[in-house]
């Protein structure tokens, strides 16, 4: 029953063109600054510095 | 790790105690050691490194939480550093595991490690595929650093460029 562990735990990071970071798979994800961790599967996390919900994308970079 | 630094901008300080190894081309602004002790690791300062700045203990704690080869450390006096415990992490003589070399399988199941660091970047750490453009690069056990301030001229990695815009997030 045991599944192939290097499928599961593929993580993908794709630097998407102009945007956020999209991160997918079996990640940990802490953030150092609000004290936080948590495994969310995939996340978009701002790349431009300009989102209010930091360090999430938020859409801002389209307004940069 | 004598063997791999290279003769350019690598650099030692000594308090007289330790000496501090400073591997420039191996940092990637991840920022533990100026956020923790500026009185000693100061960029904004030439030369960077004051080994006065704080006692040996705290310098050995900041340099422990380096997560590159990029700052190590050793004993001056040999005989101690054969000694030296395996949560020494930057310890010339103990490297951390995943800088070391070791079968792939080993490495499988573990987590991938993203760390938002405080107004800094992004540091992923582990296996993963990059996908940047038309690029796609399989990242075996290794690191690697994504700006989040926008300012880097490396883009997408960071530069350190966060801390001379003041960047807060």
């Amino acid at each position: 029953m045991e599944e192939k562990k290097a499928e599961a735990s593929e993580v993908i990071v794709e630097v998407t063109t102009g945007g956020p970071l999209r991160i997918s798979g079996n990640f940990i994800l802490k953030d150092l600054k609000r004290s936080e961790e948590s495994a969310p599967g995939e996340v978009w996390l701002c790349r431009c510095g300009k989102s209010s919900d930091k360090p999430y994308c938020d859409g801002s970079h389209r307004n940069k | 790790m004598e063997k791999n630094r290279s003769v350019s901008d690598d650099r030692e300080y000594t308090n007289g105690e330790i000496t501090v190894y400073w591997k420039p081309g191996a940092c990637v602004h991840a920022s533990y050691c100026y956020r923790e002790l500026i009185e000693v690791f100061d960029p904004g300062r030439r030369p960077w490194v004051d080994m006065q700045g704080a006692s040996t203990q705290k310098i050995i704690e900041t340099v422990n939480m380096c997560p590159t080869e990029a700052l190590s450390w050793k004993w001056n006096d040999e005989g101690k550093n054969a000694d030296v415990g395996s949560d020494q992490y930057n310890h010339v003589k103990f490297r951390r595991p995943e800088l070391m070399e070791k079968p792939a399988s080993s490495q499988e199941g573990t987590p991938v490690s993203v760390k938002v660091m405080r107004d800094g970047p992004i540091i992923i750490k582990g296996n993963f595929s990059l996908k940047y453009g038309d690029n796609e690069k399989e990242i075996q056990d290794s690191l690697i650093s994504i700006c989040r301030c926008g300012s880097s001229e490396h883009q997408p990695f960071c530069d350190g460029t966060h801390r001379k815009k003041g960047f807060i997030g």
